[in-house]
């Protein structure tokens, strides 16, 4: 039985070429398109579990791409980047983007992020009612987390970052998202008052602040609450 | 009529200057025409002269003042009173007399003052208009100039010429004088202390050791300081306003020169910024995608290579193997190009057979189907150059031909002696060229349009050029004359 269907986005057959037999062999069935017209195309025609996209195409921006989908979609999208371009990939995960791997990437990251999109959007959709990462619980009904069964004390700003991250567990969540979700749409904040407040959540949450084991910094991007399967 | 004016008044610019001989110049016009009354006297035995005495003080009053026009009517009075009967006596004939003469006085002093006066709106007109002039001529030759340098020094001469004294214009280091030789060092220091109390806040005009020194103001923004000799006395209000303004406009002008300035070096640094942005950008996305393709295949060997069937296993080894060419091949054009333009290729001029290298390009990309033989004995054109050089500077015109074509397009390489060169060719069926645009190609990163985004740097065909110069050859361009495509010619010496 398939894992799923994929749609990989790619304008470079050579790279299309190396990853399809990997992809294919995962358990997944690949649809591929070259240009960003035949992507839309092919999602319309045929939804797919989770697209992988590349941000360079050739007749339009990766970005577009994904705003054209999110109108209408809630496939996962992971987006294939070059390393040295962060603020696409911020723009690209502000545009609805769940994930991003780097280029070069190794055929098991790229799996491990396509099983961990496919994982959190059965999360989001189902809407679990707690949510486990290790030693971690976040029990979203009655608004209450707790680090090795002893429960923690968090201000209602902390539950909410906390919150945000654990819907969206396994995933970056930019600063920009996070200001939403935590100060309301459209507020003023700085990327510095996420900052402090993710220090204050360490303090709370971790053993060891300085080297966090569930509350991941993304650097230039965001946070990161680490998926059931990759933590510890 | 403007060059007489300006003699006329020099030739009386040294009565004006000085009082005493202003007044001293009375004395020979009222004896003229004294001398002339005591002929018409002699002549006529009238003694109603009061007329030509009249005309004596006009021209006194008008040439010289109003002040030595009422010495002048002083005077004529007297010898006039003296000419007239009773002869050579200071006393009146009569009551008549007495009263002829009191009019004469009155007349004569009216004469004065009206005359003067006339002739100070006169000369104060040609003085307005020639500072307006002054001031026009320096506007103009301002914004003539985008050269701060050629500013100031305009500034100091105009500067000199309304002060009619030295002027010198200062900023930093830099002192700027309206003579030929440069400012001694005392005055240097002047204008240096002046700058530092002009830019320390000090607006208004100093007056130091004869100089009267002004900073140079454009806004709040300090330009320097410019000053002039003072020369006997203070300068007349109308001369003031104009080196007022003269320094104005000029530190308006030099400002200018410096916004003007500020942009095209900003200009400059974004132009090269973008090149440079464009560099990495295509290398790193060169670099990359061989790299990604290289990683995915062994990646997905390693994990999965049990599972792969023969087929699929051979598939990733092949794509590892020609990305890591394309990567040779990227680097090696890299290391031209940087090689290239750091002079540093050296090359060994020597004869090879071009055939063959065109053969070795040919079959290393699997399309030794495609070579048109040449016509006659051209297959054993011999040419002189580097055969390693010229192979990669050709591959790169293949590889675009291929790129711009499409893997599956018409392409015929061909190689012939023409005279005494020997002439590569490769003919695409791609869209060519826009007309115009047959030397840019060899532009680095000129890309073709539309570009794809796979069509690399933009840096092939400006190595082949530079590779076929520095074997003294060349490359050219042109669209195919029937259908469309391009003609790209790869030129060597033939060797004999």
């Amino acid at each position: 039985m398939s894992a799923g269907a994929l749609l990989l986005v790619d304008d470079e057959p050579q790279i299309v070429r190396a990853l399809t037999p990997a992809l294919t062999a995962g358990g997944y069935t690949v649809q591929v398109a070259l240009t960003g017209g035949a992507a839309l195309a092919s999602l319309a025609a045929e939804p797919a579990d989770a697209v992988i996209l590349d941000l360079g195409l050739p007749d339009m921006d990766g970005k577009d791409v994904i705003r054209h989908i999110r109108e209408w979609s809630d496939a996962p999208i992971i987006v294939l980047s070059a390393r040295d371009v962060e603020s696409e990939k911020v723009e690209a995960l502000d545009a609805g983007a769940d994930d991003y791997v780097n280029k070069p990437v190794g055929v098991p990251e790229l799996l491990a992020r396509i099983r961990a999109s496919l994982r959190g959007r059965e999360r989001r959709f189902s809407s679990q009612a707690i949510v486990e990462v290790g030693d971690l619980v976040v029990d979203f009904a009655r608004r209450h987390v707790t680090v090795e069964g002893e429960p923690t004390h968090l201000t209602p700003r902390e539950y909410d970052l906390v919150r945000v991250l654990a819907r969206h567990a396994g995933r970056v969540v930019t600063h920009k998202q996070l200001i939403a979700a935590v100060w309301g749409p459209g507020a003023q904040v700085d990327a510095q008052f996420v900052r402090v407040l993710v220090g204050q959540v360490r303090q709370k949450l971790e053993a060891e602040p300085s080297a966090p084991r569930f509350l991941r910094t993304e650097p230039g991007l965001g946070y990161r609450l680490v998926g059931a399967d990759d933590g510890t | 009529m403007a060059l007489d004016e300006r003699t006329t008044r020099d030739r009386w610019g040294v009565l004006r200057r000085s009082p005493l001989l202003r007044y001293l110049a009375v004395v020979p016009i009222v004896g003229l025409f004294a001398a002339v009354g005591e002929v018409f006297y002699r002549l006529t035995g009238s003694s109603r002269l009061s007329s030509i005495f009249l005309a004596g003080v006009f021209l006194a009053a008008f040439s010289l003042g109003s002040g030595p026009g009422y010495a002048s009517a002083a005077l004529a009075f007297l010898v006039y009173l003296y000419l007239v009967d009773p002869r050579f006596e200071f006393s009146f004939g009569g009551p008549e007399d007495f009263n002829a003469m009191m009019l004469f006085l009155a007349v004569a002093v009216l004469t004065s003052t009206l005359a003067g006066r006339m002739r100070g709106e006169t000369e104060r007109a040609q003085a307005r208009r020639k500072l307006a002039d002054t001031l026009l001529a320096a506007t103009q030759e301002f914004s003539a100039s985008s050269d701060e340098l050629e500013i100031r020094r305009c500034l100091a001469e105009h500067l000199a010429r309304a002060a009619r004294a030295d002027a010198v214009v200062r900023d930093g280091g830099r002192t700027l004088s309206s003579s030929k030789a440069p400012a001694p060092p005392a005055v240097q220091e002047l204008f240096g202390q002046a700058e530092i109390r002009a830019q320390a806040g000090a607006r208004e005009t100093q007056d130091l050791d004869g100089w009267r020194i002004r900073g140079l103001w454009a806004g709040s923004q300090f330009l320097g300081v410019a000053g002039w000799r003072m020369s006997g006395g203070a300068s007349p209000p109308d001369e003031l306003t104009v080196i007022d303004a003269l320094i104005d406009t000029g530190a308006a002008a030099i400002s200018r020169a410096r916004l003007a300035a500020a942009k095209t070096e900003a200009e400059t640094r974004a132009r090269t910024e973008d090149l440079r942005n464009a560099l990495l950008s295509s290398i790193s996305h060169d670099l990359r995608t061989p790299l990604a393709s290289i990683m995915a295949s062994a990646s997905s060997l390693k994990e999965f290579g049990g599972a792969f069937d023969e087929e699929t296993r051979r598939d990733l080894s092949t794509t590892i193997e020609e990305e890591a060419q394309r990567l040779d091949a990227f680097v090696a054009n890299l290391l031209n190009m940087t090689r290239l333009e750091a002079g540093a290729l050296t090359i060994d001029r020597s004869p090879f057979e071009v055939q063959e290298s065109v053969e070795r390009v040919m079959s290393r990309r699997g399309i030794g189907d495609r070579l048109t033989p040449g016509p006659g004995e051209s297959w054993r054109a011999i040419a002189l150059g580097d055969a390693m050089l010229f192979e990669q500077a050709l591959g790169n015109v293949v590889d675009n031909a291929l790129r711009y074509g499409g893997p599956r397009c018409g392409l015929a390489v061909q190689s012939c002696v023409v005279g005494s060169h020997v002439d590569v060719t490769v003919m695409d069926e791609g869209p060519g060229v826009a007309p115009g645009d047959e030397e840019r190609i060899f532009e680095k990163f000129y890309r073709g349009q539309p570009a794809p985004r796979t069509a690399g740097t933009g840096l092939g065909l400006s190595i082949v050029r530079g590779l076929m110069r520095a074997m003294g050859g060349d490359a050219l361009a042109a669209n195919r004359r029937h259908g469309s495509g391009l003609v790209v010619t790869l030129r060597l010496e033939a060797a004999t």
